[in-house]
C-alpha cells in the first residue's frame, strides 16, 4: 500500500461507524482525526488494528492551558510513512481515558507516562506504579501541566 | 510491564544502575530454579525533565539541549529537532547540508553498532571480540573527530543547515578508514556466525516472532531481525536518503544471532552509503536563513536512529519558545519486548537478552540482589558475578 491508500483506508475506517469524528488532512502524509466522544476511541483503534494500521508510534499529551481547561491527547499511529493522529480532549481535572493495552500492548508505557505527567486517569491500566518519576514524588503534582511549579516538590535528598 | 505475578519463586532485582546510558533501568526477574517466569521493568533513574526544560528555552538554546539527550546518538536527536523546526518554519536545508547530515548519521550508526557489538560480546564472555570491536570503533570516532571536531556530541547541525563542509582531504581519509573497517566487519561476520562457543549464547536464544515484534511495537534492528520491515530510511526517507537510497536489512529468525547479523550487515550498508555520498556530494550552500519567528503549528518527525525509530513532536505557539516538545526514543519501545522475551529463558541468558536490544549500557558495576523468598534469607551478586554465572553456566553445559 502506498501512503495515499493507507490514509484513505484509515479515513474509511474512522468514517464507517456512527462515530462523531472530524477528519482533516493537514499534510500530504498525515490524517488528523478528532474523536469527539472519548468512548469511541477504543472501537476506532480496533478498526485500525483490523486493517493492520495499528503500529502505535507514540501517545502525546498537550496541556492546552488554564483558560481552555482541557488536555488534548494525541495517538500517533504510523503505518509505513503515513501518520494517523487520533485527537481526544478531556478536562484538565479528573479527566480519564480508556486504556489501549488490550488492543495495542505497546501503549502501556505511554499511558503510564500520561498518568504521571498529566494526572490523567487511565481506566483498565494494570500497572500504575511510577515509570519515570521518583518513588517519593508528591501525589497530585504533574510536571508537564503548564501550571507546574518546581518549588512544589522537595525530594528526599533536599530534605535530608 | 509485568508479565507474571511475582508470588512464586525467587525475585531477582537487577539495577537500577543497569542497562542504559540515558535510561538506566531496574529489572525484576522472577525465577523458578533456573528458569525466568516473570519480569518487570522500572525506568526513570536518569529522567532529567528535558521535555519540560525545552519549553523554557528558546529555539536555538533547545538545539544544544537536545543534542545532549544521548552521547551515543547525539546527531540523530539534533537532526530530528532541526528537521522539525525547519518544517515549522517552512524552509528546507540546502542539498549539500542534507547530504552531510546523512553522512554524519551513517558514521554515527557505525560507531553505535560497533559499540553494541563489543558490549554484547562482553556479556557473552567473549572479551576478545569486545576489545577488537572497540579498538576498531576508535577508528570511526577519529574520523568523526577529524570531520566535526568532536568524538561525541558532534554538533554538526544548525537550524537551517550544517556547520562544516567536507573537503577532499577529509573525504580521502574517511575512505581509507572505511576500507579498513569493511575488512574488519567481514571478519566479525565470520566470527559471530561460525564461533561455536559464541553461537551457543546466541543461536535460538531470545527468539522474537514477527507477530510478537509487531504487537510489542519493536523498532530498529531488533524488529528487523524478526523480519518486521521497519526502517524509516527506506520506508519514509528524510534528509538525503531519497537521493542516496538505503537497502533494508531483514532476517527471519528473530534470535540473538539474527540481531548480530542484521547489525553487521547494516554496518556494511552504511559503509557503502557513505562512499556513495562522498562521491556524489551535491554542490550548494551549507545553510539557509530561517525566519526570525517560528510560525505557530504542529509537526511530527520520525527518523531512524541506530537503535530504531526516534519520534519528535513539536508544537509551536509562534513565540520564541516551543509550546511542547515530545521525544520518544527507540529503547522504550524495545524494552517492552525484552520483558516478554526473558520469560521462559534461563537466568544465564538474561544479560544477553537485555544486551540484544542495544539499550546503551553505561554502568558496569551494577548491584544485583538475590532474595530467597522461601526462607527469607538474602545475598547479593554484582552484575559481574551474574555475568560470570552466565558464562560458567554455559561452560558446564558444553562439557
Amino acid at each position: 500500500m502506498n501512503t495515499e491508500e493507507i490514509l484513505s483506508l484509515a479515513e474509511q475506517i474512522v468514517k464507517s461507524g456512527d462515530w462523531t469524528t472530524d477528519v482533516s488532512r493537514p499534510k500530504a502524509n498525515q490524517l488528523d482525526v478528532k474523536v469527539n466522544v472519548v468512548h469511541e476511541l477504543l472501537p476506532i483503534v480496533e478498526g485500525l488494528r483490523a486493517k493492520h494500521l495499528d503500529y502505535l508510534s507514540a501517545i502525546v499529551g498537550l496541556d492546552l492551558g488554564l483558560q481552555a481547561n482541557e488536555i488534548e491527547v494525541l495517538y500517533f499511529f504510523c503505518p509505513e510513512d503515513a501518520i494517523v493522529v487520533l485527537r481526544v480532549r478531556i478536562p484538565r481535572q479528573n479527566g480519564s481515558l480508556p486504556s489501549l493495552c488490550e488492543i495495542a500492548a505497546s501503549a502501556e508505557v505511554f499511558e503510564r507516562e500520561l498518568r504521571e505527567m498529566f494526572g490523567i486517569e487511565i481506566t483498565g491500566l494494570h500497572e500504575t506504579e511510577h515509570l519515570y518519576l521518583p518513588d517519593d514524588w508528591p501525589d497530585g503534582v504533574y510536571p508537564l501541566l503548564k501550571d507546574f511549579d518546581p518549588s512544589m516538590i522537595s525530594t528526599q535528598t533536599e530534605k535530608a | 510491564m509485568e508479565t507474571n505475578s511475582p508470588s512464586k519463586g525467587f525475585t531477582i532485582p537487577i539495577g537500577p544502575q543497569h542497562p542504559a546510558l540515558k535510561e538506566p533501568g531496574f529489572f525484576k526477574f522472577v525465577v523458578d530454579g533456573e528458569v525466568i517466569t516473570g519480569a518487570s521493568v522500572r525506568l526513570g533513574y536518569a529522567h532529567r525533565g528535558i521535555e519540560k526544560a525545552a519549553e523554557q528555552r528558546n529555539w536555538v538554546q533547545d538545539l544544544y539541549l537536545i543534542e545532549r539527550i544521548c552521547g551515543i546518538c547525539s546527531h540523530i536527536h539534533a537532526l530530528a529537532y532541526c528537521l522539525a523546526v525547519e518544517q515549522l518554519a517552512n524552509v528546507q536545508a540546502p542539498p549539500r547540508a542534507q547530504a552531510i547530515r546523512t553522512l554524519v548519521a551513517e558514521m554515527e550508526r557505525i560507531h553505535s553498532h560497533l559499540l553494541w557489538m563489543g558490549v554484547s560480546a562482553h556479556e557473552a564472555g567473549f572479551d576478545t571480540l569486545f576489545m577488537f570491536a572497540w579498538r576498531d570503533r576508535e577508528r570511526i570516532m577519529d574520523m568523526l573527530e577529524s570531520l566535526t571536531g568532536n568524538r561525541v556530541n558532534y554538533s554538526a547541525n544548525l537550524l537551517g543547515g550544517v556547520k562544516f563542509d567536507v573537503d577532499a582531504a577529509q573525504a580521502q581519509s574517511i575512505r581509507s578508514g572505511l576500507d579498513y573497517l569493511e575488512e574488519r566487519i567481514r571478519h566479525y561476520q565470520d566470527v559471530v556466525t561460525h564461533d561455536e562457543m559464541f553461537l551457543q549464547r546466541t543461536r535460538g536464544i531470545g527468539v522474537m516472532t514477527r507477530s510478537l515484534a509487531e504487537v510489542m511495537g519493536a523498532v530498529g534492528p531488533t524488529a528487523r531481525a524478526s523480519n518486521v520491515p521497519r526502517d524509516l530510511r527506506a520506508t519514509a526517507p528524510y534528509a538525503a536518503y531519497s537521493q542516496f537510497p538505503v537497502k533494508m536489512i531483514l532476517d527471519t529468525r528473530g534470535d540473538l544471532e539474527a540481531r548480530f547479523e542484521v547489525r553487521l550487515e547494516e554496518l556494511l550498508e552504511s559503509i557503502r552509503l557513505i562512499r556513495v555520498i562522498l562521491n556524489g556530494l551535491p554542490e550548494s550552500e551549507l545553510t539557509i536563513r530561517l525566519p526570525r519567528r517560528i510560525p505557530a503549528g504542529e509537526t511530527v518527525v520520525r527518523l531512524e536512529a541506530p537503535r530504531g525509530e526516534v519520534f519528535y513532536f513539536i508544537k509551536s505557539n509562534g513565540t520564541d519558545k516551543p509550546e511542547r516538545l515530545k521525544i520518544r526514543t527507540p529503547t522504550i519501545c524495545n524494552m517492552n519486548s525484552v520483558v516478554r522475551l526473558a520469560v521462559g529463558h534461563q537466568l544465564a541468558d538474561a544479560p544477553m537478552i537485555l544486551a540484544g536490544i542495544d539499550p546503551c549500557f553505561s554502568c558496569n558495576d551494577r548491584m544485583v540482589e538475590v532474595s530467597k523468598v522461601k526462607d527469607g534469607s538474602e545475598h547479593s551478586m554484582t552484575w559481574q558475578e551474574l555475568r560470570q554465572y552466565g558464562i560458567d553456566y554455559y561452560r558446564r553445559l558444553s562439557k
